[in-house]
């Protein structure tokens, strides 16, 4: 593991999977881009709690295990009190900060191997993480707007 | 399976806990979003709240003119409560029940 891993959390009223997202993984993969570490796919029942569902066909076999222990503990393993990291507890978070009840979600761990030179190159610079998002659609076409002008 | 959700780090690409400005962190948002009941301020025998005294009304003003009156079957219902489980007497379960149901 060398690249940085997203938890990318998906939501779906009814989950339907044509391939086409793990195409894409497949590809980028392949170009040392991003590597899907592990999918899983979850339904959060109105009472809260949390089952893991069968994956869908052309998923790896031994797709969802590692991410079920990553994020989770089996309830029937599971402690009193769950363990929390060192730290504030605004960094941190779980499955139960994302997905609403009554939902259905796919989670995916994605290393982003195109990332680890510059986190890294960051890193060295001493510079401190101030803040990290993502820009909506609108103010990215103002960006292209911006761009086309220069 | 049935799964109990870990509690994570948040931390951004580089590895560090991004500082937000002074704005909320998304754990915070949901903090305040989210708010919890406030503590009890007066007595209620079903949920164990403590006795408080609270501020004193003046005059044409309710005591706690935020929260809604209690029903008479609820205050009823308290007073079966203190009396079942030897709070009060019977003659102030008769004194108080009159006071407050009429």
């Amino acid at each position: 593991m060398t690249g940085p891993v997203q938890v990318l959390v998906v939501g779906f009223d009814r989950p339907t999977f044509s391939g086409e997202v793990l195409a894409e993984f497949t590809r980028l993969r392949e170009a040392g881009i991003v590597r899907l570490v592990d999918l899983l796919v979850l339904s959060r029942a109105e009472d809260g709690a949390f089952e893991t569902l069968a994956l869908p066909e052309g998923v790896e076999a031994d797709f969802g295990d590692l991410a079920a222990s990553f994020l989770g503990q089996p309830e029937e393993s599971a402690d009193a009190e769950v363990e929390v990291p060192d730290g504030d507890s605004a960094s941190t978070w779980s499955l139960a900060d994302a997905i609403p009840v009554g939902s259905t979600a796919a989670v995916a761990l994605i290393e982003h191997m195109w990332a680890a030179p510059l986190s890294a190159a960051i890193q060295r610079t001493g510079g401190t993480l101030l803040d990290e998002t993502w820009l909506a659609r609108e103010d990215r076409e103002l960006l292209e707007a911006l761009i086309a002008k220069r | 399976m049935l799964l109990v959700p870990r509690q994570l780090q948040r931390v951004g690409m580089t590895g560090n806990v991004p500082y937000y400005g002074g704005r909320f962190s998304p754990a915070q948002a949901y903090a305040a979003s989210h708010p919890t009941a406030p503590p009890p301020s007066f007595a209620d025998p079903m949920t164990g709240g403590a006795f408080v005294r609270g501020a004193v009304p003046t005059t044409g003003q309710s005591a706690r003119p935020d929260s809604p009156a209690p029903s008479p079957a609820d205050v009823e219902a308290a007073l079966q409560h203190l009396l079942s489980t030897g709070v009060i007497s019977q003659v102030e379960f008769q004194e108080l029940r009159a006071r407050v149901i009429r």
